[in-house]
């Protein structure tokens, strides 16, 4: 089997482009917020919806997982880390960091072709 | 990150669906991860020094815990996160777009005095 490479855009990750989609979603919703009991359930949940829909609104060929943790900060560490099994020739990951003033977030996306 | 190995292995089946036997069960992952979180967790205290190398450790594990399962044509995201415990709030949240049909996810969480460890493992069929 000849080895394959991806000929064209929807079948190509672009890693820099879901990172901004990513930072605006998280900016336009976290911005000048402090962290709060109660809304960070909703904040969490509106991050990876809306971060999702503009990830698929990209019309690429792929399947998406969005994960999103937020953390109050209090000087407490905290660790992520990943590990995947996929075809690394057209998968790809991309992870943003932000934080303002009183929380952490991280949001990690996870894009697994569906055409090999 | 791992490749899929064989060659053949990643030519188009165009089947939809995993053979019954060999779909990514979250309930047979969910015991996965909860018993290598028991095993590798249980006396570990938080060390800002160690911990980032246990976090990877651990999700390369799980990885290929996963992959010795021999699931059907399933490319597989794990996730750790690991954070010291001090009373403060986290929250974390997940969506995904994909075949709900085939593809599915399990998640467990481990606590003890000192952190706590939250893994999430997603299973995408690949057709």
């Amino acid at each position: 089997m000849e080895e394959f490479h991806p000929h064209n855009d929807e079948m190509i990750f672009n890693a820099d482009e879901a990172h901004n989609i990513v930072k605006e979603c998280i900016e336009s919703i976290l911005g000048k917020a402090d962290y709060s009991h109660d809304k960070v359930n909703q904040w969490t949940a509106t991050i990876v919806e809306q971060s999702l829909t503009h990830l698929v609104k990209l019309g690429k060929t792929y399947k998406y997982i969005v994960t999103c943790a937020v953390m109050q900060k209090s000087g407490a560490g905290l660790h992520t880390a990943s590990s995947c099994f996929w075809d690394t020739t057209t998968d790809g990951t991309c992870t943003v960091r932000w934080e303002n003033r009183t929380m952490n977030c991280i949001v990690n996306v996870f894009a697994v072709a569906i055409i090999l | 990150m791992g490749e899929l190995g064989l060659e053949a292995a990643a030519e188009n089946t165009y089947s939809l669906r995993p053979a019954g036997q060999r779909k990514f069960r979250s309930s047979a992952v969910k015991e996965c991860i909860h018993a290598i979180l028991k095993e590798e967790l249980a006396n570990v205290q938080y060390s800002p020094e160690e911990t980032p190398q246990l976090t990877k450790q651990l999700s390369e594990t799980i990885k290929d815990r996963l992959k010795e399962k021999g699931f059907d044509r399933y490319k597989m995201v794990v996730q750790v996160v690991i954070g010291e415990q001090r009373g403060e709030g986290v929250n974390m949240a997940a969506r995904c777009f994909w075949d709900a049909d085939t593809d599915s996810y399990a998640h467990d969480v481990f606590m003890n005095d000192t952190l706590f460890c939250v893994v999430a493992a997603f299973g995408c069929f690949y057709y």
